[in-house]
């Protein structure tokens, strides 16, 4: 299996009620104790692309092997995008989303 | 009393109190502002956090530092405490060797630096034995590479001592100001938990995990009992330049003793303090770095975790235990305390040492990273990773100093005071 980059979401109380009620439950992993996370997988050229998109972002290749320190606005858009359109496959869109401007 | 620091030596303290005689001592002397960076460092030195050096190195002793670890009279010695100049500074400023110099911090008076020696020093060479890369991506590196072309060597005598503003006042605690409050406390055992970090529950049973071993061979009543502990946990933050996304300092100095007054931690066996070090990063170099420090605190016992002050992949996870292993016990007056990752088992319900949890598949492993995007996605953690009264901190905190942030923003680090300033003398 390709190597995945993902970026997590963390998801509060009212998400988790929002995404169970469209359900959309079972997109969503269980860590740290009880946390929700919706975890959002990248290939390594969209990795790339939104680090340069997104310069404050981090790949931790140390610890998480994921995307962090996303701003939240950035995470916000794309959580409304994997709801719209109940998928985690959702980068594409977003970095074209991104691009346009 | 003569209070002994690293290397069995005598704690080095060169700071004029009294205002009429260092007024009297900088009288005539030529003037050269420092850098933060380099006043930071003048303020340790002259407090005795770096004893036994008393002053900025000279190239015998930083070539020493960069080929063996060591001085150039052979204590244990592993990052280089220089400072930069250019030729023109140089010329500006009349810097003569045999001269003294007075360096001026915010216009005022700081400290008196004898210039013993003006002299160059190849950085590549810092950079490779120092933090093992060239690259100029490794923070440290990237410092060295900054460097100036000249380094000046010299005694410093602190003639002004920096105000250290609030929140930050009551942690700000010099070597012979540490010892006396371990004294007060009747702390015979006392581990240091460096720290850079809001503390998870991950680092809080770290903590645990070093206190319990410190204290392991006394008797057991002396635990029991409240208020007659002879052992500590002393919580020392690193306080000093940051980067965009790391945690304020307020934040980490709060957060850290509110672990204590929200009582996760014994009022007479937890204490939280600061020192101003710039972090290299220089991972292995840099705990034995911490250890000097902490040894000159007073400590007895220094816990050191996965990738102590690493960055990036530069360095193995348990490097630093490593080079702590291989130096002799007498060159390091203090113990060391290995300790393994602690994580949360959904198994075992509970945060737990990964050496000692059968759960290997199922264990959650924490990371100051992962935490930090949680904190940023406003999600409030669960109680068994991250105790709400620290979260609680960390929103006050990102009020009150962050500019709405806890973590570090181009905000802060433009409007941010400070930590420490000079007043005039």
């Amino acid at each position: 299996m390709a190597e995945t980059y993902p970026i997590n979401i963390w998801i509060n109380e009212e998400r988790f009620k929002a995404l169970q009620e469209a359900g959309l439950g079972n997109l969503l992993k269980e860590e740290l104790a009880g946390m929700k996370v919706l975890i959002v997988p990248c290939n390594e050229q969209q990795r790339d692309k939104i680090l340069k998109l997104f310069p404050m972002a981090k790949y931790d290749a140390a610890t998480t092997k994921s995307i962090e320190l996303l701003p939240k606005a950035v995470k916000d858009k794309i959580y409304d995008m994997v709801v719209k359109r109940k998928t985690l496959n959702v980068m594409d869109e977003f970095i074209k989303e991104v691009e346009k401007g | 009393m003569e209070l002994i620091g690293h290397g069995g030596k005598p704690l080095v303290e060169r700071v004029i109190t009294d205002k009429a005689e260092a007024k009297k001592k900088i009288a005539g002397l030529k003037t050269m502002p420092a850098s933060r960076q380099m006043a930071t460092e003048a303020i340790g030195i002259a407090y005795g956090f770096f004893s036994p050096i008393e002053g900025f190195q000279k190239k015998a002793d930083v070539d020493a530092t960069c080929q063996k670890m060591e001085l150039a009279d052979g204590t244990i010695w592993s990052i280089p405490i220089v400072y930069d100049v250019s030729d023109k500074e140089i010329a500006d400023y009349g810097i003569k060797t045999g001269e003294s110099v007075l360096l001026t911090y915010d216009g005022n008076p700081l400290a008196i630096f004898d210039i013993e020696e003006i002299f160059t020093y190849p950085k590549e060479e810092i950079a490779i034995k120092v933090y093992g890369t060239k690259e100029e991506k490794h923070p440290g590196v990237a410092r060295t590479y900054a460097y100036k072309d000249k380094f000046l060597g010299g005694k410093i005598t602190l003639v002004n001592e920096p105000k250290v503003r609030e929140p930050f006042g009551p942690y700000f605690l010099t070597p012979r100001q540490h010892r006396a409050k371990f004294a007060e406390k009747n702390w015979i055992k006392i581990v240091a938990h460096q720290t850079r970090n809001v503390p998870h529950s991950g680092h809080e049973w770290l903590m645990k995990h070093a206190y319990i071993a410190a204290h392991g061979d006394s008797p057991v009543e002396q635990m029991e009992t409240m208020g007659k502990a002879i052992s500590g946990v002393l919580v020392n933050c690193i306080v000093g330049e940051k980067r965009v996304g790391d945690y304020i300092d307020e934040a980490i100095v709060l957060t850290q003793d509110e672990l204590r007054k929200s009582g996760y931690f014994r009022d007479d066996i937890h204490m939280v303090t600061m020192t101003f070090w710039d972090m290299r990063y220089a991972g292995p170099r840099e705990a034995v770095h911490h250890s000097i420090i902490r040894t000159n605190l007073g400590l007895t016992h220094h816990m050191f975790g996965r990738d102590h002050a690493g960055v990036g992949t530069y360095y193995h996870s348990y490097q630093a235990h490593h080079l702590l292993m291989s130096i002799p016990k007498e060159k390091l007056n203090i113990t060391p305390i290995y300790v393994l990752e602690w994580a949360y088992c959904p198994h075992c319900g509970e945060v737990t040492c990964i050496g000692l949890c059968g759960h290997w598949k199922e264990l959650q492993k924490f990371s100051g990273t992962k935490i930090r995007s949680i904190i940023m996605d406003e999600v409030k953690p669960t109680r068994l990773i991250f105790r709400p009264e620290v979260f609680d901190v960390v929103v006050d905190s990102a009020k009150k100093y962050g500019f709405g942030s806890p973590f570090v923003t181009k905000d802060y680090l433009e409007k941010a005071k400070p930590a420490f300033s000079i007043a005039p003398l």
